[in-house]
C-alpha cells in the first residue's frame, strides 16, 4: 500500500503512520499550491490526530541539475516548513469529538481550526483543513504479493481494491507559493510525522508513493541485506540529507528490487550500469515529490518531470501527484517497461470515491462498512 | 517523561483501528495479515480495558484463521498468542511447534515461546531466550520483555536496570507499551510489599492510559492496603460496573466488607461469584487462580478455592501457583476444623487472570 503501515514502527501508532502525500497546483488557481498529507490507514469513526505528533510539511526550492542517464535534482539547503499540531479532543468520550488543530506557518503565524470543519481555516497566504476523509489511494495488494511470489505479473483484468471503502485522516495545506516560498517555481516536497518535545524525533517521512512498501520492503532479492527490515531505518532519515553510512544499503535494495520488476515482462528496459546500479535508483533515492508550480493543474503528472529528465527533454507538466491519479499503474509501467510498452494495468482503476477539484479536495469519509461475518 | 499520545486519544484510535479493520478482516477475501492484525488489536484492547469479551473474540478469530489457513505459520502464531492469553500453555506450545515447521521466523517463534515458558514459571528457559534476544537486538521490546521476566522471577535489581534501559530506547508515540511496562513493575513491587513504589508505577501507568483497567484496579488494591479505603472504592467502582472481568467486583466486595458496607459488599460478591463460575467453566486454565483467590477471600468457600488452586497448579507450577495452593490447603483444613474463615488478608488480588 502506498505508505500504509510502512514498517514495524509505523504500525505502533496509526495516527503517526503516513499513508500518502500529494502535491498539485490548485485547479484553476495557478498561484496556489496544494499539498496533502494522509495518515491512519482504515481510520474508523473515532479516529483523531495525536497530540504528541508534529505533522510537518517541508518544501525546498529544486531544479534539474542533470539530464539523461545521470538525471538528478539539485535541492536548496534552505527550506520552509508548516507544522500542524493537535489538542486533546474537548469531548473525548463522545462519538464525534471536537478536536482543535493549529498550523504554524514559516513566518510564525498560527492558524487554528477545528478538525472535520469542512471549510477549514485561513491565514496569511494559507488555507488549511484537517479531518477524516475517503482514502484516495487504491491498489490490489494480493495481486502484488502474487506477482512478487511468482515472478510473473499477476494483475487481473478486474482487480480487488484492498482499500475499498476505507478512510484516512487528511491534512490539506493550500498556499500562495509565490508569496510564501521565496522563489521557485520548482519545489521538492516531503511530509513527516515527528514525536513532539524539546527535540522532536522523526517518526516517518514520505515523498514518493510506494517506495517503502512495493519498492523496498521485499528482502529476498537483496544480495547484501537479505534479512534486513530496512523501512524503519529509511523512515528515520532526513529525505534531503541521507546518512552516508546507510546509502549503500538503500541503494542495494533499490537496485535489486527494481531489477526484479524490470524482469517481469521478460525484457530488460533498465540495463544496470557498470557499477550494477539501476538507472532509477539515484532518482528514487531523492525521495520527495517534485512539483513545478508554474505549470497548470493536470490529472496525470506523477513522475513526468523525472521521465523528461531521463529523456533529456523539458518537462511538460507540474509533476507532483494529483489525488485521483492511478499511481500504481504509473509506477508499474515505469518499473516494468519504462514506458516502452503498454501501460501496465493492475486491475484497480479508481478509489471508491473521486476527489474533487474544490477545497478540501478529498471526498468525505465513507460510511462504516457492514461486517461480513 | 517521554512525550506520547494522550491515553484517551490512544484508546479512541485503538477503537478506530478495530472499527476500520473489522469489516475487512472478517470477510472471506481477507488477507492473513489483516486477520492477524485484528486479532492482535482485539487482544490489546482486552488487555487495556480488562475485557474478557475481547480476548474471547480474538481467540475465536484465531481458531477460525487456523481452520481456513492450515498451512500458514502466522495463523498458528496468532492462535498460540490467544491460547497463552487464556493460559492454555500446552496448546500454545503445540501451535508454536506447527508455526516453526511451517517456516515461521525463528526469532518470532522464540519470543512467543519465551512468553509461554514465563507463563509456565519456567523462568530459566525463558530467560535464555530473552537474554539472547536482548543481546542480538537491544530494543524497547526485547529489553522490556527481559525486564518483565526479571521482575516476575524476583530479580528486582536487574529488572530495574532493564526497565530503565528499555524506556531509554523507546522511539514510539503510543503510550500503551509504556503503560503496560509500568503496570508490570507496579505488580512486581506489590509482590515485594513495597506499596509506595508499586503505587508510583501504577499511577504512571494510569497516567499514560487513564482507562487502563488493570492499572486502576491494582492501584485501588494498593490504596486499600495503605488504608485509603475511600480512594480504593472510587477507583474500583467504575471498573466493577464496566468490566466483564470479575476481579474488580471481587475486590470491591472485599474492601466494602472490611469497611462495613455489608449490603453493597454482598451485591458485588454475588456478582463476582456468578461471573467466576461462568468463566471457570469456559476457561478453567485462565480463571482458576483468581477464582481460587476469590473463594479464599470474599467468596468464603475454601473447598472450592482448594479445588481451583489445584487446577491452577496442575496447569502451571509457578511460585505464585504454589503459594496459592498452600494457602488454599491451609484454609480448607482450618475450615474443616471449624476454624475461622480466611479474611481479606488472604484475598490477594494479584495480576488479573488474563494478564498473569
Amino acid at each position: 500500500m502506498s505508505d500504509h503501515g510502512s514498517g514495524p514502527r509505523a504500525l505502533t501508532d496509526p495516527a503517526a503512520d503516513l499513508t500518502d502525500v500529494f502535491a498539485f497546483p490548485a485547479p484553476g488557481r495557478p498561484q496556489h499550491l496544494v499539498i496533502v498529507m494522509d495518515v491512519f490507514s482504515r481510520a474508523g469513526p473515532s479516529a483523531v490526530f495525536s497530540d504528541a505528533v508534529i505533522y510537518r510539511f517541508r518544501l525546498r526550492r529544486a531544479r534539474v541539475a542533470a539530464s539523461g542517464p545521470d538525471a538528478a535534482f539539485a535541492v536548496d539547503d534552505d527550506e520552509v516548513a508548516f507544522d500542524f499540531t493537535f489538542d486533546v479532543p474537548e469531548e473525548s468520550d463522545t462519538a464525534r469529538p471536537l478536536q482543535r488543530g493549529h498550523c504554524r506557518t514559516p513566518s510564525g503565524a498560527a492558524v487554528s481550526f477545528y478538525v472535520n470543519g469542512e471549510k477549514g481555516a485561513s491565514g496569511p497566504g494559507v488555507r488549511v483543513f484537517a479531518g477524516r476523509r475517503s482514502d484516495p489511494f487504491c491498489l490490489d495488494v494480493r495481486a502484488i504479493e502474487k506477482t512478487i511470489a511468482t515472478g510473473r505479473i499477476a494483475f487481473a483484468k478486474v482487480g480487488s481494491d484492498t482499500l475499498y471503502g476505507t478512510n484516512v485522516l487528511s491534512i490539506v495545506l493550500e498556499l500562495e507559493w509565490a508569496k510564501l516560498l521565496d522563489g521557485g517555481p520548482m519545489f521538492a516536497v516531503v511530509c513527516e510525522t515527528l514525536r513532539a518535545g524539546p527535540r522532536p524525533v522523526r517518526f516517518e517521512r514520505l515523498g514518493r508513493p510506494e517506495i517503502k512498501n512495493v519498492t523496498l520492503s521485499v528482502k529476498m532479492f537483496d544480495p547484501v541485506n537479505r534479512d534486513l527490515e530496512i523501512r524503519d531505518l529509511y523512515n528515520s532519515e532526513d529525505a534531503f540529507a541521507l546518512t552516508p553510512d546507510y546509502v549503500g544499503a538503500y541503494r542495494a535494495r533499490f537496485n535489486a528490487n527494481l531489477s526484479f520488476y524490470d524482469r517481469l515482462d521478460g525484457r530488460i528496459d533498465w540495463p544496470l550500469d557498470a557499477g550494477g546500479n539501476h538507472p532509477l535508483t539515484r532518482l528514487l533515492l531523492a525521495d520527495f515529490l517534485v512539483i513545478d508550480a508554474s505549470k497548470p493543474f493536470q490529472e496525470m503528472s506523477y513522475f513526468e518531470i523525472e521521465h523528461a529528465m531521463l529523456a533529456a527533454r523539458p518537462h511538460a507538466t507540474a509533476g507532483g501527484r494529483w489525488l485521483n491519479e492511478d499511481v500504481m499503474d504509473s509506477l508499474f509501467t515505469l518499473y516494468i517497461n519504462g514506458g516502452n510498452g503498454p501501460r501496465i494495468d493492475d486491475g484497480v482503476a479508481s478509489p471508491i470515491a473521486w476527489s474533487s477539484t474544490v477545497f478540501p479536495y478529498l471526498a468525505p469519509p465513507n460510511p462504516p462498512q457492514v461486517t461480513a461475518s | 517523561m517521554i512525550v506520547v499520545t494522550h491515553g484517551a486519544i490512544a484508546l479512541r484510535n485503538l477503537q478506530a483501528q478495530i472499527d476500520g479493520l473489522e469489516p475487512v478482516a472478517v470477510s472471506p477475501e481477507a488477507r492473513i495479515a489483516e486477520r492477524v492484525q485484528l486479532i492482535e488489536l482485539l487482544a490489546l484492547r482486552g488487555l487495556i480495558l480488562g475485557s474478557v469479551a475481547d480476548y474471547e473474540r480474538a481467540q475465536e478469530l484465531a481458531h477460525e484463521l487456523v481452520r481456513n489457513a492450515t498451512t500458514q505459520a502466522p495463523a498458528f502464531l496468532a492462535r498460540a498468542c490467544t491460547r497463552a492469553l487464556f493460559h492454555r500453555f500446552a496448546d500454545a506450545l503445540d501451535d508454536l511447534d506447527v508455526a516453526e515447521r511451517l517456516g515461521a521466523n525463528a526469532e518470532t517463534v522464540d519470543r512467543e515461546h519465551a512468553a509461554v515458558l514465563q507463563g509456565l514459571g519456567r523462568y530459566a528457559e525463558a530467560s535464555a531466550i530473552r537474554e539472547e534476544d536482548a543481546r542480538r537486538c537491544p530494543s524497547f521490546e526485547s529489553l522490556g520483555a527481559l525486564a518483565t521476566l526479571c521482575a516476575e522471577s524476583g530479580d528486582t535489581e536487574r529488572a530495574l536496570r532493564m526497565h530503565a534501559e528499555s524506556v531509554r530506547r523507546y522511539r514510539g508515540v503510543s503510550p500503551l507499551p509504556l503503560a503496560v511496562l509500568d503496570f508490570q513493575f507496579g505488580v512486581m513491587w506489590m509482590h515485594h510489599g513495597e506499596l509506595d513504589r508499586a503505587r508510583d508505577h501504577l499511577i504512571a501507568a494510569h497516567h499514560y492510559v487513564p482507562a487502563y483497567a488493570a492499572a486502576q484496579g491494582h492501584l485501588a488494591e494498593v490504596e486499600a492496603e495503605l488504608g485509603n479505603t475511600e480512594t480504593a472504592i472510587v477507583l474500583l467502582h467504575p471498573l466493577a460496573l464496566s468490566s466483564d472481568d470479575p476481579d474488580y467486583a471481587a475486590q470491591l466486595a472485599s474492601i466494602l466488607a472490611d469497611a462495613g458496607g455489608t449490603e453493597d459488599s454482598s451485591y458485588w460478591r454475588q456478582l463476582a461469584a456468578a461471573r467466576y463460575d461462568k468463566l471457570v467453566a469456559l476457561h478453567p486454565e485462565a480463571f482458576a487462580d483468581h477464582a481460587a483467590e476469590f473463594w479464599l477471600g470474599a467468596g468464603a468457600d475454601p473447598a472450592k478455592a482448594l479445588r481451583l488452586a489445584r487446577v491452577n497448579f496442575a496447569n502451571r507450577r509457578t511460585p505464585r501457583a504454589q503459594a496459592l495452593l498452600s494457602r488454599a490447603v491451609a484454609a480448607d483444613a482450618m475450615d474443616h476444623k471449624g476454624g475461622r474463615q480466611p479474611g481479606r488478608e488472604t484475598a490477594y488480588f494479584g495480576v488479573t487472570a488474563l494478564e498473569s
